[in-house]
């Protein structure tokens, strides 16, 4: 090739430009060490000498992105950083000192004594946690809890053994309140009381939980503990009320579909196949029923029934007569599961959660689900109405809500915004709570219209009903009394 | 520069001291121009790296505080660099325990703005290269390998490397010609 003697000699200059890159190149200086015609490329060649590396263009690029996205980033905290510090009043603040100098390793980081002998001001660390106290000087309203009798406040210090400060707390005096033991929050923890009057809690962090893992230990411990009267016996906070046509022969279907239970019947007098009022119980859930009628028109509603084996339960329950709504399927927000709907109206979405997602992990038997043409206002009028609070949204690109999940009390009230085949479906809940008529007024006042004020009933409760913006029914009870049918 | 250039200089600056996420269209814009006036100042390319990324991160906490009186934005680049560079000079000096003769900083106040902008585009212009034209460029000159390096990171013949390097160097050469041609022949088309 007659370019391979040119690109060859070529190559010798640019080596030796390489290797000496201070070496001056001036265009005749190339001419006399080469072709002439390559003269004018030796200026290219000595430019390139400072080319700089493939990547580090890009690489400073990122760089400078990082810092901009970290300073768009820092201006959304707050200019200064605010600290909260407790400032003790004590009756005998020397001694107070000495004290937490022992019980909790305290260390004396200034004092400003008071020409009465007083200490005006003392700052204390304890494991980097700084305490502000003062004598007490009650003739200007700073009192101590010896003259006050007490303090409300108690003060968490989290330590690293809880077990040993625990021992150094009460050997230098102080009292045990409650004794060190593990905490449903994660925490190992007692309290003592100083013999200053102050209530200390000590901890140490043991697991780290979310918000949702302690409120799941929570109920566990108190499901354990006697549920408040105010519930009736083997109800929740919430239980679906299912107003519906041919009552008599739903009973019979969830018994042969889901293995429910039946506990209790109320027929209509003169009328002996009309339900009057019945409860039936699947797994640890309760349903209560009633025969439509013209007072109470049909208000069926999604049950989400949670099960084993999704597809076994399908397949009773179309057996039974239900129709296929939606057949099984993996869903990737966490369950297996379909929808049938029964003969009188009600959607169950039969369903297992997948294993290792939580979103439906604390979920009992039987969850009612509202489908609501504004789900947002619906949670929030819950929120108002009846003390709930919204525990999992999931909202979809353009705003609609396809899971929500509210907690009212004890129990979750799911809901989504009505689509396609899931229209808006006004259903009736039964709510047990505190006051029956102070929940009838704020549900009122939160936009709800009454369907009767709160009355004593015969069977033991107190009871209202309200209507809420959407149509849904809510009954809403305290129990007041055991009655014997 | 022309009048257009000026105008979405000005722009692009604006712009950064509004949403500092743009100050990034600033940095591609003068990368390379910025890149070329350090390196020829600085012997080795980790130091022209350090520096360049010092005026850039400079540039970017500062942009607010700039304010166009007419000079290009680069020139106030470049006298970030020559700051950032006589600092670079009088620590070593000062390490060295010696002052040194000269103020570097003055060679780069009376810097040729067209020559740092010529290897500024040389640069951008080996970006275009035909890929396994522009992969032996830069390992050649920016990473500083020798042909049978090169010859066996591609997987081609010494011989074939050779070729390449001087059909890159054709082609750039090619370029610049068209550029000074094209610039030539501006006024004329213009006013004639």
């Amino acid at each position: 090739m007659a370019n391979n003697t040119q690109s060859e000699q070529f190559d010798k200059i640019v080596s030796a430009l390489l290797a000496r890159p201070d070496a001056p190149v001036s265009r005749a200086e190339a001419a006399r060490r080469a072709d002439r015609s390559l003269a004018p490329v030796f200026e290219i060649v000595r430019d390139l000498r400072e080319l700089p590396r493939p990547n580090f263009k890009a690489r400073l690029k990122a760089d400078l992105e990082r810092r901009i996205s970290m300073a768009s980033s820092a201006k959304a905290v707050p200019e200064s950083r605010v600290t909260a510090t407790p400032y003790l009043s004590v009756r005998g603040a020397s001694a107070a000192i000495s004290f937490y100098e022992k019980a909790l390793g305290a260390t004396e980081v200034s004092r400003i004594d008071q020409p009465d002998g007083r200490i005006g001001h003392a700052e204390l660390n304890i494991g980097g946690a700084r305490i502000y106290l003062a004598d007490e000087f009650p003739e200007i309203g700073f009192k101590s809890p010896e003259s006050l009798g007490g303090s409300p406040i108690h003060i968490n210090l989290d330590v690293p053994d809880v077990d040993e400060s625990a021992r150094r707390m009460v050997a230098a005096g102080a009292t045990v309140v409650r004794p060190v033991k593990d905490q449903f929050y994660g925490d190992r923890s007692g309290q003592f009381l100083d013999p200053f009057g102050y209530t200390w809690t000590l901890s140490t962090r043991k697991e780290d939980l979310s918000p949702e893992e302690m409120q799941r230990r929570a109920d566990t411990e108190n499901a354990a503990a006697p549920p408040p009267k105010f519930i009736r016996e083997g109800f929740r906070t919430v239980t679906p009320y299912l107003i519906i046509p041919h009552a008599a022969d739903w009973v019979d279907f969830v018994k042969q579909a889901f293995g429910a239970e039946e506990h209790f019947r109320a027929k209509r007098p003169g009328a002996e196949d009309v339900i009057m009022h019945a409860e039936v119980k699947i797994g640890d859930s309760m349903i209560e029923l009633a025969e439509a009628n013209p007072q109470f028109p049909a208000t069926p509603c999604t049950l989400l029934l949670r099960v084993t084996d999704p597809d076994a339960v399908y397949a009773r329950a179309i057996e039974g007569g239900a129709t296929a709504f939606d057949p099984v399927a993996d869903h990737d927000y966490g369950s297996r599961g379909g929808t049938v709907q029964d003969t009188s109206g009600n959607r169950w979405h039969i369903f297992t959660p997948t294993p290792g997602s939580d979103l439906f992990a604390t979920f009992r038997t039987v969850t009612p689900h509202l489908y609501a043409g504004e789900p947002v206002r619906l949670i929030e009028f819950i929120e108002k109405a009846f003390g709930g609070r919204e525990v999992y949204r999931a909202e979809m690109p353009g705003g609609g809500i396809p899971h929500a999940q509210v907690r009212i009390g004890d129990s979750i009230v799911a809901l989504a915004g009505g689509r396609g085949p899931y229209t808006p479906m006004p259903s009736t809940l039964h709510l047990y709570v505190r006051d029956t008529d102070a929940m009838y007024e704020q549900a009122l006042a939160a936009g709800a219209t009454s369907i009767q004020p709160p009355a004593d009933q015969p069977y033991g409760d107190r009871s209202a009903g309200v209507t809420d913006p959407f149509g849904n029914r809510w009954f809403i009870a305290t129990h007041v009394r055991d009655v014997a049918f | 520069m022309p009048p257009t250039d000026a105008h979405d200089e000005r722009l692009l600056i604006a712009a950064a001291q509004k949403d500092p996420a743009r100050f990034t269209d600033l940095y591609e814009e003068h990368f390379e121009r910025v890149y070329a006036f350090v390196a020829r100042r600085l012997r080795n390319r980790d130091d022209a790296e350090d520096v360049t990324s010092e005026v850039f991160r400079d540039a970017l906490a500062n942009i607010g505080k700039f304010e166009y009186r007419g000079a290009p934005f680069a020139s106030w680049l470049y006298r970030i660099a020559s700051n950032a560079i006589a600092d670079r000079w009088q620590h070593a000096a000062r390490e060295q325990g010696a002052a040194l003769a000269g103020d570097p900083a003055d060679d780069s106040t009376h810097a040729n703005p067209e020559a740092v902008e010529s290897r500024a585009r040389l640069f951008r212009q080996v970006a275009t290269l035909p890929a396994d034209q522009r992969r032996v460029i830069e390992m050649r000159f920016a990473e500083g390998r020798s042909i049978a390096e090169i010859a066996r990171e591609i997987g081609r013949s010494s011989g074939a490397v050779k070729q390449l390097q001087f059909r890159a160097i054709q082609n750039l050469r090619a370029s610049i010609e068209k550029h000074a041609g094209a610039k030539a022949k501006k006024p004329v088309g213009k006013h004639g």
